[in-house]
This record gives C-alpha cells, structure tokens and sequence, in this order.
C-alpha cells in the first residue's frame, strides 16, 4: 500500500451512530502536496470522515494508511493501543471549528505543548519554531496572551500555527471558518492559502465555496455518507457531473452551473 | 431497641423539627435585614454587617453554641439549653441566608428599580412592592438550600443537653449499650426531610428556568 | 475580662495544638477527600448503570446525613460490627468519607461545565491517559473549581469542630477544656472563633489566588 508520494489512502470506511449509517464506503487518496476540499450538505458526513482520518472517530468498517502505515490497526491486526494511536496521531495536524484553544496555556505555551510534551522535543528548539510560526501567521505580539482575549480569527491562526508546530505529515481542517463573524474569515483564509501554496499536504472540510476554487487541487464531494463526486475545481464549479453537485453548487454558488440543466 | 425507644426519637424528631423551624423563620427576616443594611451601604453598621457576617460563616456551630452557652451566665444573661440553642441557630443562618439575600439584591435589575423612583413610590414602598418580590424569587434556591442545611448541624444541640433526634439516639444506645440501631433510625428521619428540602430545591430551581426560557 | 484573656493566654500552646491539630485534621481530610472525590466523579457518569447508581446512592446519601451524626455512627456505632477505631481515625474516616461524597458532586458539576473541543484538541495532538489528564483536563479544571472546592474546605474546617464530641483534641475541645477548667468561657471560646476566622480567612486567600489566575484566562 505504501507507493511513494501517497499521503493518505482512504479505503472503503464506513462509519454508523446507532441506527444512522453516517459514511459509506468511503475511498479517496491524497498524494503529497494536494489540498482535498471536502464540501457537501450539511449532514453529508464531511467532519466525521475528518475526524475518521485521525480515530477521532473509530471507523465500523475500511483501512486508512498515512504514508503507508494503517492508521488504528497495529501490526498485528488488533486494534491500536492509546500510545500507538497517539504516534500516529502526532504525524496528523489538525485544525477544530471552534479553535480549540487550551485555555490555562498562553499562546505560546499552546503552541509549544505537544511538540514538547508529546514529541519530547527539546524545548529550546521547539520555541525558536513556535516564535517563527506566530511570526508566519502575524502573530508574534500576541504570544503572551491568553485565548480567551483574542479574537476569533486570531484563535484560528493560533489554531493553526499550533497544528504546524507539529511538523505534520498531513493537516486536517475542519470547518475552520464556520464559526467566524464573516469579516475575520479572510484572514484565516489567507494563511490556508498560503500553505496550500507552499506544498502543504491537506484536506479540507468546508464551507468556503471561494476557498476551495482557488486553493483545492482537487474536490470531493459528499452527500448523504457516499462519495458522490470528485473532480479537479475548475471542472466541478463549472461542469458538474452529477445532479447533487448541481443543486448544492447552485445553492451555496448562487449562479446556475453550466452546462446541464 | 424498644418501641417505647423509637418513641423517644421521634420525641426528639419533634424538638429537632420545632427548632429548626423556629430557627429559619427567625434567620429568613433578620438574613434580610442584614443584606439591606449592606446592600443600602448604611455607614459603619455596612462594615459591621460585614465584619460579623464574615465570622459567624467561618465559625462553627458547635463553638458558637457552647460560646452562648456558657459565655452569656457568665456575664450575667442567664440562658438555658433551648434559648442557647435557638440563638446560635439564628445568628448562624442570619449570617449565610443574609448572603443569599444581598446576592439577589446585587442582581436586582436596576432599572426597575429607577422606574419606581421615576413613578414617585417611596423607599420603603419601592422595596416593598418592587424588589422584595422579586428577590424573594430568586433567592428561594439559597435560602431553601440554608434550610437543609440548617437541619443538618442541629445535631449539635445535643452537646448542650437539647434532646433531639440525635441526643436521644445516642441515649439509647448508651443504655442499651447497642448504639448502631438508634443511629440508623436516627438517619432515617433526617434524610427524608433533607432529602425532601433538597428536592424542593430542584423543583423551584427548574421551574425558575423554565419561566426564564418562557419569558 | 483582661485577667480572663490572660489564662487564655496562659494555655495558649494548648490553643495551638487544638489549632494544629484542626489543621492537620482539614488538610488531610480535604487532601484524601478530593483524591477520592476524581476516583468517585468518573464512576459518577459512568455508563454502567450499576456503578454511576451505587456511586450517586453514596453521594445523596451523604449530603442527607448530618455529619454529626455520621461521625457518631463512625466512632461508636461501628465497634457493634467488629470495627472498633480510635477518635483520631475514626474522626478523620469521618471527615473523609462525608466530603468525598462533597467532592465528588462538585468536580462532577465542574467537568460537565467544561468544554469538550480543547481536550479532544489534546487527544488528535497526542496526548494521552495520564499526560492528558494531568496537562490538558486537569488545570482548567481545577481553575473552575477553585472557589468551590474552597468553600468546601472552610465547611471541612467546621465539621471538625463537631469531632470534640468525641473527644478529638482540636480547636473548640482545647477551647472546652479551659472553659471548663478556669471558668472562663467568654474568652476561650471567642479566643476559638477568632481563631476559625483566621483559618478561613487563609483559605479564602488562596480561593482569591486561584480566582486571579482563572480570571486572566477568561
């Protein structure tokens, strides 16, 4: 399964709550580099196949490899312990609706937690690292601060910046303008660009109709737990494939997709 | 244990809910009282208020009642076992209901009470009408969680010879030199009364949410 | 009233030990009872319907009895079962035990008010069973809880006023026993609540610490 290059390989997850079967047979693959926006209805089962990727949620059916090695599964086909899960975990960035912030750190110190608690990386270099990141996201004045003061696109870009401290293989983001007042959305926007443009492996979970036509490498798109479409942006905006994808761009889009109805 | 025992609890269950009660519905005006006079800011009485309350929450009750007890002969105020125990009742949940009350009164919606000036009502009718209504309401959580409690250290009027629930238990099991069934039926009838207050509590709780989420 | 002052001063290492020993007896029972107290909140929302019912049966039950009453039942009602303690264990089990119940309620009441995101943040970040408690879960926590495990302290404070009953040689039983030696109640037992104020006025001090740090993070 480990073909060079391939980030994360998705294959046929599938994943109920109860009676509600909320992913089905879900398979994608994301090479290195690519920025993956998922978009779909609400409902469409986008943050639990997020969430899926890294057992946040564990999956009720599939394999999910990140550079070749199953995610959740050890070795010997039993379930991951906590401490394999958190390994793997460490390689996954990811990025939550609501920031997520931890509340008793500054923001520094934020940045500086896992990397050094979990990674056991010295702290002298991990420091050096997070000032450079908050210089990254424009926020170096604000590293003593504590969450609870900042803005909500300030907390999203520590948000972020925390996520990179990491070195991560792959980032996850999930939904990260969604709780945003509007005018604070393009600055957060703004630093997932500039990732996506800089190689950054990522998958996207959003609502950001802009976003995804300029950033995306490619699209998936979700509706009702399937994989209804994937295609490239240019090709998805403009000429969908399937009816779903039509009436869901034409409701977020607000202009009609040519070439179709 | 006897019949004619468990009479005798229940005997001392009288005394305990009789000075229970005794106790709150003199500590529910005078906690009042208190929680005006600092809420009004009166001068030097406020500080008073303030100082005294903050010592009679930190003081035990059993202290407060042997202090009376024995304290107040000695200068010349005689006092039985009942009154001390009354007394030390009421100086107690005075203290902590006068911080339920102030509580309320600091979240007293200040507008109200500038239209009620603004209508020309006088103090004493602007708070009659108006405020103490209202903070009656929300402060029945508090005071009915003072009430239970209350009941729960009015064991201690047992160390000066009030026979309550708990004196009397403890009587029986000295002579029956088998203490563990009085006790037990001892906390049989405290905890369903507790347990009665405290769901009370519960109860006025939810539906001062659900007026709220009405409103 | 001076001349009184003057024997309560007099047997003031008396006073002491009954103040040490108060002390002794609060911290401890407030240490152990809030150990206890993150041991009985999990089993509190456990799923298992057995353990999350035995678990809230001990706690209502608790917070129904006088403690008074349960110290009695401790020290004299538990020798009829064979188990026979002396005042101070028996004095501190008591303690204990009740305000575990206490404690238990309160971190229960604490961790449903706390956030989900940031600890499940800790979990996707790595962290994991103990670092994440003591790291991520924890401090939040506690910063929430402060002023009400505090307050729970200063009641512990007072329970264990109740323990001269039995005999236990802390504060208001030192206070007792020179009242009842030199007739001068008035003064030892003022001399006592002081005392009690001070010890309260210290913990409210540290609740006040604690406030400082919660309210910079808000």
């Amino acid at each position: 399964m480990a073909e060079a290059g391939r980030v994360l390989d998705v294959a046929g997850v599938s994943k109920r709550f109860g009676a509600l079967e909320v992913l089905t047979d879900i398979s994608f693959q994301v090479e290195k580099g690519e920025t993956v926006c998922v978009l779909g209805p609400s409902g469409s089962g986008k943050s639990t196949l997020l969430r899926c990727i890294n057992w946040l949620e564990r999956p009720d059916a599939g394999q999910i490899y990140l550079n070749g090695s199953q995610i959740g599964v050890n070795g010997a086909g039993l379930v991951m312990s906590d401490r394999e899960l958190s390994r793997i975990r460490t390689r996954i960035g990811m990025v939550f609706q609501h920031f997520a912030l931890w509340p008793h750190l500054t923001v520094l110190q934020n940045l500086m937690e896992a990397p050094v608690q979990v990674q056991k990386r010295p702290k002298a270099e991990v420091r050096d690292e997070a000032l450079a990141l908050l210089a990254k996201v424009g926020l170096s004045d604000k590293r003593d601060s504590f969450p609870a003061k900042l803005s909500g696109g300030q907390k999203q870009r520590v948000g972020i910046a925390r996520a990179l401290a990491m070195r991560p293989d792959l980032l996850l983001f999930d939904e990260p303008t969604s709780a945003l007042d509007p005018e604070l959305v393009g600055e957060v926007l703004v630093v997932m660009r500039e990732l996506a443009h800089e190689g950054m492996t990522m998958v996207v979970v959003t609502h950001e109709m802009g976003f995804a036509r300029d950033a995306a490498t490619r699209i998936l798109f979700l509706d009702r737990g399937r994989v209804v479409e994937t295609a490239m942006p240019e090709r998805f905006f403009s000429s969908p494939e399937t009816e779903r994808a039509r009436q869901f761009i034409q409701r977020y889009a607000g202009h009609a997709a040519n070439g179709g109805r | 244990m006897s019949a004619g025992d468990v009479l005798a609890i229940l005997r001392g269950a009288v005394v305990t809910v009789t000075l229970s009660l005794t106790g709150i519905l003199i500590g529910l005006p005078i906690g009042l009282g208190l929680a005006v006079l600092r809420w009004a800011d009166v001068p030097v009485v406020a500080r008073i208020v303030a100082v005294y309350v903050s010592i009679l929450r930190a003081t035990p009750l059993v202290t407060l009642l042997l202090l009376l007890f024995f304290a107040l002969p000695n200068i010349g105020i005689a006092i039985g076992p009942i009154s001390a125990a009354i007394l030390a009742l009421v100086m107690n949940t005075a203290a902590f209901n006068c911080e339920v009350w102030r509580a309320s009164l600091m979240n007293f919606p200040k507008d109200q009470y500038e239209a009620a000036q603004s209508v020309g009502m006088s103090a004493p009718l602007r708070f009659r009408r108006i405020v103490l209504p209202q903070i009656a309401r929300t402060s029945l959580p508090g005071l009915v969680n003072e009430m239970s409690l209350l009941i729960k250290v009015t064991p201690v009027l047992a160390v000066v010879g009030v026979v309550d629930i708990t004196r009397a238990a403890v009587r029986i099991g000295a002579e029956t030199y088998d203490p563990l069934p009085p006790f037990l039926v001892a906390v049989a009838l405290y905890a369903p009364i507790v347990f009665a207050l405290v769901s009370l509590q519960r109860w006025i709780e939810r539906r001062q949410i659900m007026a709220e989420a009405a409103a | 009233m001076i001349h009184d002052f003057g024997i309560v001063w007099s047997e003031r290492d008396l006073l002491l030990t009954g103040l040490g020993n108060t002390t002794i007896l609060s911290v401890l029972s407030a240490a152990a009872a809030l150990l206890i107290g993150f041991v009985l909140t999990p089993a509190l929302m456990s799923k298992q319907r057995w353990l999350a019912g035995g678990v809230r049966g001990f706690v209502d039950g608790m917070r129904c009895v006088p403690f008074l009453l349960f110290a009695y039942i401790v020290y004299y009602g538990l020798p009829s079962l064979g188990i026979r303690l002396d005042n101070w264990t028996s004095g501190l089990l008591a303690l204990t035990i009740y305000n575990a119940a206490y404690m238990a309620e309160i971190l229960r009441g604490a961790w449903t008010a706390q956030p989900r995101e940031p600890i499940e943040a800790g979990v996707a970040f790595g962290f994991s069973n103990i670092a994440l408690f003591r790291r991520i879960v924890l401090p939040p926590l506690l910063l929430a809880a402060g002023p009400v495990i505090g307050n729970q302290i200063i009641q512990i404070i007072k329970d264990s006023a109740f323990l001269t009953i039995i005999a236990l040689p802390e504060l208001t039983h030192a206070a007792s026993s020179i009242q009842s030696r030199h007739y001068v109640p008035f003064a030892a037992f003022i001399t006592a609540v002081f005392l009690y104020w001070g010890l309260c006025l210290v913990i409210e001090a540290g609740v006040s610490s604690i406030d400082r740090l919660a309210a910079a993070r808000r």
